[in-house]
């Protein structure tokens, strides 16, 4: 029984977005498709209003984890889908619902007038959909249905432009990719439900902690592979930073809410799982802090602002990944939330420039100096990246704060390397501010056509960038909603496998972490107001091509795709097709060739049988005379 | 050399040569001829026989043979003539295919 | 004694026949007939299951009829697989009915359609062993006649290698009937081809052979990988309404031979044999995957995926898991709706510009967005995304595979993950990519109100098999309890 105090949020949570998708594409999609929006917008605030009710409902340290049907049973084998309302899920669903329903908003005055308005709707909101449902699965097989439906949506909504070359190509490389991933994810459900014989959340919980911990490894590696594909890290990053071919709204909601967080939301979910093999954890901080080295030195050479936003996300999403190898999970929760809010806030600024140039991105080239020109825009793109740089007492502080003090922690070269991706973060956010809204230099083209967004553009942003501001403040409601609802955990277990409790402020620790987070600045200050053409003189040797190889992944994921396309044309055209259909097919003519042999006998020559039937009788005469 | 002997041989000699101009020659006609030469040879070998054995079936069979000689002949022959007038040559090379 | 099942298979035979009259007095007049008769049989197969259904559970239909020399005999039974699969053949009938409405076609061709439907009919319901076989080889008639008459520009050279090559798998299947027939005559005394009555146990030494003689048979027709060659011809050139039937319903007989013959015989021959017929069913969806690919016709490329997704089913089947003998069979009814939902969209799209390689599109998502829509969707339930009928199938034979070799079962992921690999490219070529030159996108109309209702029917029916697969898995339940091992 789901408790009557939540019954209606929870049909909410799914009834609108469900009825207000089947209403828009039934009914507003063939009357007025300019108007799909109104019914989605109104499932948004639906929604919100629920998420808030069921985090209130969490917070107050409630919590369900109830079966609702039966999905699909044969003999003792089934699965069943339920609703688990919990720690992790009411803090994100809280985040996602809020921050996707803004850009829901800003969505609506983005897209208007595009020939595709009412499609764009309906898969946005499907895609918004998919995460809740992910969200509040409460079985592997349930989410993984959500983990798929989302990478669909995604799919349709990076090739949104479907007449752009790039925008196709990136939309398969997403999905393709993501498939990469699910493969070890459908593998690790599968051992699941042949070891376990169940799929349930709480029931694999219950096996991990009573000790079964056959082939449990190979669980938790295909769901860290999984994690990996969804969450954009290393080795299956590459298709994030390609993703922002969709337009700017899609990106928004991919980088905040609705996918890369599921990586991150999966692993936090199975942390039993993870946790049960040794050496795992560690994996994964490693697996997470290289990849936000990485991706943020690459995003310090980009040019493309959507772009320099993309390989940020991969970076945070790094560190998010290194809180959680550290057993820290209650801090990646909290740094997923606030991330949440300063990502969509920066997206969307990002998306304020291009719409201003109509187009879909814009480049360092083609900016400068819109401080004056677009000042709304400015002043939420400010506060947004001084709470990603992590400046006091921005949400940034907070969250970042506690991924290096984490680190710290565990010590070794994982808190260094904490350190030194807090200066990168505080370099490229603050040189594309910089380059951006300060300055015009001569290598930039100065746009007459820069003017501030109308005001449901701007509005949403400025709400984001407040609530990225704001959210650090949030630390101890979100700890507390991770911690209460946690209640189904099985008796004699600690609360909550891995670490909820966000550690106390270390004044060393905040000290560092700021004084890098000014390194960086200062870094960013020096090459593009000091030395204003540094950033364009640089460029050109070979330092540049390892980095827009993403140091040789990207030429050694190239051979891969290779590998697997002429693979495919050998054994597709050249064996099957050639080789073996050709064998198959000379099989008959061979026959021919025999008969054409035999039948050369009897071509219909009088003579021919005549002496045939003077040998045959003279043979019978002979054995008759004998 | 009594004379069973030497109607064996003679009858058998026509026969054969008859039989070699059936089964070499391609010309229908002359293939026609050679079959005529074959039942000619058996005739003559059936009238020995009767006479030996002073058997009227024998006979009985040498006007069968020769009735059926001739409808051959006429059949053949007509066959021939028709194929002549369709400008075919009567020539078994050629004559390969049987079609309606 | 009741007719019902005799009713089945007579129906649309005798429309066969009225239809063939009806051609040679009022030529015009035929297709309208056909469609009587398909209507009629779809109504007697929904007859018999509602009578097969009694007291909330389902009961197995039975009809015996009179026996002959030899122990032949006239036995019909319907389970629920039965029904089933009963059920697709006359659906899909109806729809290639409804899809070739327009067509400019002889009288033959409705004939031939309602011949093959009472052919397979006759497959699905004899459990007499010589009628079993008879129906067999009858369905090869009327679909040679499909492809070779009614088929585009290859079609003669295709439809002859269609037969000679399920001819030739028939011969061995045929072959090891009659061995086993004989040798339980000679162990026992009685003539006998009555599936409930033959005892492979009779066979001694000779079993092995005759199962493999058996699974030669199904494997060509399913078919498995490397027996499939004659698949994508088969499929290229048969009209779009004859590829619906065949994947939909003609490639399920091998599946069903095996489900029906093979295992139930020769259970433990049959597990011996897992790691080779699996491997070669979990290969099947690899090498299938990949030959689709690199293929650039639009109806081969499909073909190709055809041979994938019977290998999915073959390893639930194989699996003789609980999960995956119910995830195969529902597989079956899944591919059908699915390859033939994308078959008579491509047909479609052939009648309108009679192209169907990749490049010769493009730009159609702006020019038919409804078919767009459709074939999108239907490209996503063909490469088993949760929520649509590929996925519950596909997951359920996996995990049986897991549960019975798990080897197969990571090969088998494998292919899910190609699936999309070959699919979406091909979506994108044909829908997304700017119609490049010599492309006849200019020249596509969307879909009119006829086809949109039959896909909107395959669509609707994907999603709710997807959504809530639960009755229709409960639907199969008795027919697979017995082979549980």
């Amino acid at each position: 029984m789901i408790p009557p105090e939540v019954l209606l949020p929870v049909r909410i949570l799914f009834g609108a977005p469900v009825a207000a998708i089947l209403f828009g594409f039934f009914v507003m999609r063939r009357v007025k498709p300019e108007w799909t929006h109104l019914p989605i917008l109104a499932s948004c605030a639906a929604v919100t209003a629920s998420s808030m009710m069921l985090a209130a409902y969490v917070y107050a340290g409630k919590g369900f984890d109830q079966p609702v049907m039966h999905w699909s049973v044969s003999g003792d084998w089934g699965v069943s889908f339920g609703l688990r309302i919990d720690g992790p899920c009411a803090a994100v669903l809280a985040m996602v619902a809020f921050v996707g329903s803004l850009i829901h908003v800003y969505a609506a005055g983005y897209m208007k007038g595009d020939p595709g308005f009412s499609r764009f709707f309906l898969v946005f909101h499907l895609f918004f959909l998919a995460m809740i449902g992910l969200l509040t699965a409460n079985d592997y097989v349930q989410m993984y249905l959500f983990w798929e439906l989302v990478g669909v949506a995604s799919y349709l909504l990076i090739g949104f432009w479907y007449h752009k070359e790039t925008a196709r190509a990136a939309a398969l490389k997403a999905f393709l990719t993501n498939r990469i991933g699910d493969l070890g994810f459908l593998l690790a459900v599968l051992v699941m439900i042949s070891v376990f014989k169940t799929t349930r959340l709480q029931l694999v919980y219950f096996h991990i902690a009573a000790g079964r911990l056959e082939l449990v490894s190979l669980i938790a590696l295909g769901l860290t592979w999984a994690a990996c594909a969804k969450s954009a890290q290393w080795p299956l990053y590459f298709w994030l930073p390609d993703a922002m071919e969709g337009p700017t709204p899609t990106s928004a909601l991919m980088h905040a809410a609705t996918m890369v967080t599921a990586g991150v939301f999966l692993l936090v979910r199975s942390w039993p799982v993870i946790e049960a093999v040794e050496g795992l954890p560690h994996l994964i901080a490693w697996i997470g802090a290289l990849t936000a080295l990485g991706s943020g030195v690459i995003a310090c050479a980009k040019k493309d602002l959507k772009r320099i936003l993309a390989y940020s996300t991969v970076s945070h999403l790094g560190l998010m990944m290194l809180a959680l190898g550290v057993g820290k999970v209650g801090v990646a929760v909290f740094h997923l939330v606030v991330h949440g809010f300063f990502k969509a806030a920066l997206f969307l600024c990002a998306g304020n420039i291009a719409h201003a140039l109509h187009q879909s991105t814009a480049n360092v080239d083609e900016v400068g100096g819109l401080s004056r020109s677009m000042p709304m825009t400015h002043a939420s793109f400010l506060l947004a990246a001084c709470s990603l740089a992590g400046f006091y007492p921005l949400g940034g502080f907070f969250s970042k704060d506690a991924i290096l003090d984490a680190a710290w922690h565990h010590g070794g070269a994982l808190s260094a390397l904490s350190l030194l991706i807090a200066a990168v973060s505080g370099f490229y956010i603050f040189r594309m501010l910089f380059l951006t809204f300060f300055g015009a230099r001569p290598e930039q083209s100065r746009d007459a056509r820069f003017h501030e967004a109308e005001p449901l553009l701007s509005v949403p942003v400025l709400c984001l960038a407040l609530g990225s501001a704001l959210v650090g403040f949030a630390g101890g409601p979100v700890t507390r909603i991770l911690a209460s609802g946690w209640v189904m955990v099985p008796p004699g277990s600690p609360v909550m496998p891995g670490d909820i409790n966000l550690p106390h402020m270390n004044m060393v620790v905040a000290l560092l972490g700021t004084a890098m987070a000014c390194v960086g600045a200062a870094g960013a200050y020096c090459a593009t107001m000091v030395f204003p053409g540094w950033d364009w003189r640089w460029r050109g040797g070979r330092v540049e091509a390892l980095i827009e190889s993403d140091f040789g992944w990207k030429i050694v994921v190239g051979w891969f795709a290779a590998a697997a396309r002429s693979s495919a044309h050998v054994i597709g055209v050249l064996f099957d097709h050639k080789l073996w259909d050709g064998f198959l097919e000379s099989l008959p003519r061979a026959l021919g060739t025999g008969a054409d042999a035999i039948a050369r006998a009897a071509q219909g020559r009088l003579n021919d049988y005549l002496w045939w039937m003077a040998a045959g009788t003279a043979l019978l005469l002979g054995r008759v005379l004998r | 050399m009594n004379l069973t002997v030497a109607v064996w041989a003679t009858t058998g000699a026509v026969f054969s040569i008859g039989l070699a101009i059936v089964v070499v020659r391609r010309q229908l006609l002359a293939m026609l001829l050679g079959l005529e030469l074959m039942l000619a040879a058996v005739n003559v070998s059936l009238v020995h026989h009767a006479e030996l054995y002073r058997d009227e079936q024998a006979l009985a069979v040498v006007v069968l043979v020769i009735a059926v000689a001739a409808a051959e002949a006429v059949v053949g022959l007509s066959l021939i003539l028709r194929l002549r007038r369709a400008g075919v040559a009567a020539d078994t090379a050629q004559l390969r295919e049987l079609r309606g | 004694m009741s007719m019902t099942l005799t009713g089945l298979w007579v129906l649309p035979l005798f429309g066969c026949l009225v239809c063939s009259v009806l051609g040679r007095l009022w030529p015009g007049s035929v297709k309208r007939a056909a469609m009587a008769f398909s209507l009629l049989s779809l109504g007697a197969v929904v007859l018999a299951i509602g009578s097969s259904w009694s007291g909330g559970a389902f009961t197995t239909l039975n009809e015996v009829g009179p026996r002959w020399a030899y122990g032949i005999s006239y036995r019909l039974s319907a389970d629920s697989l039965s029904l089933a699969l009963v059920g697709l053949t006359v659906f899909l009938n109806l729809i290639c009915m409804i899809a070739s409405w327009e067509l400019e076609v002889s009288p033959g061709y409705w004939a031939c359609f309602l011949a093959l439907t009472a052919a397979l009919t006759g497959v699905f319901l004899a459990r007499d062993l010589f009628f079993f076989y008879v129906f067999w080889e009858a369905t090869l008639v009327p679909m040679f006649f499909i492809i070779g008459l009614w088929g585009s520009s290859g079609r003669r050279h295709a439809a002859l290698k269609f037969f000679i090559f399920t001819f030739a798998g028939s011969v061995f299947m045929l072959l090891a009937l009659l061995v086993l027939v004989s040798s339980h005559h000679a162990a026992t005394g009685a003539w006998t081809w009555d599936l409930a009555e033959l005892d492979a146990k009779t066979l001694g030494p000779l079993a092995r052979l005759v199962f493999w003689g058996l699974v030669l048979g199904f494997a060509v027709k399913i078919p498995m990988v490397p027996f499939h060659t004659w698949l994508p011809d088969a499929h290229t050139e048969a009209p779009a309404a004859g590829s619906v039937m065949l994947a939909g319903v003609m490639l399920k007989m091998g599946v069903y031979g095996l489900l029906r013959i093979a295992l139930p015989l020769f259970p433990e021959i049959s597990w011996e044999a897992l790691p080779i017929l699996g491997g070669l069913a979990a290969f099947s969806t690899v090498y299938g995957a990949l030959c689709a690919m690199a293929q650039t016709d639009l109806k081969r490329l499909i073909a190709y995926s055809s041979i994938a997704h019977l290998g999915f089913c073959l390893l639930g089947v194989l699996s003789r898991t609980s999960q995956g003998l119910s995830g195969g069979a529902l597989q079956l009814v899944n591919h059908g709706l699915t390859t033939g939902a994308l078959f008579l969209m491509v047909g479609f799209m052939y009648e309108r510009v009679h192209k169907r390689g990749l490049a010769d599109f493009g730009d159609l998502a702006s020019r038919a967005p409804t078919l767009a829509f459709f074939f999108g969707f239907s490209t996503l339930a063909s490469i088993g995304l949760p929520g649509l009928n590929g996925f519950v199938g596909e997951f359920m034979a996996l995990s049986g595979a897991m549960a019975a070799l798990p080897v197969l079962a990571i090969v088998g992921s494998v292919g899910v993950l190609l699936s999309a690999a070959y699919a979406l490219p091909a979506f994108q070529a044909v829908f997304w990519a700017p119609a490049g030159p010599g492309s006849v996108s200019e020249k596509m109309s969307d879909l009119h109100l006829r086809e949109k209702a039959i896909l909107w029917t395959m669509c609707g029916l994907m999603a709710w098999i997807g959504l809530a697969p639960k009755p229709w898995l409960a639907w199969f339940e008795p027919a697979i309890r017995g082979l549980v091992r």
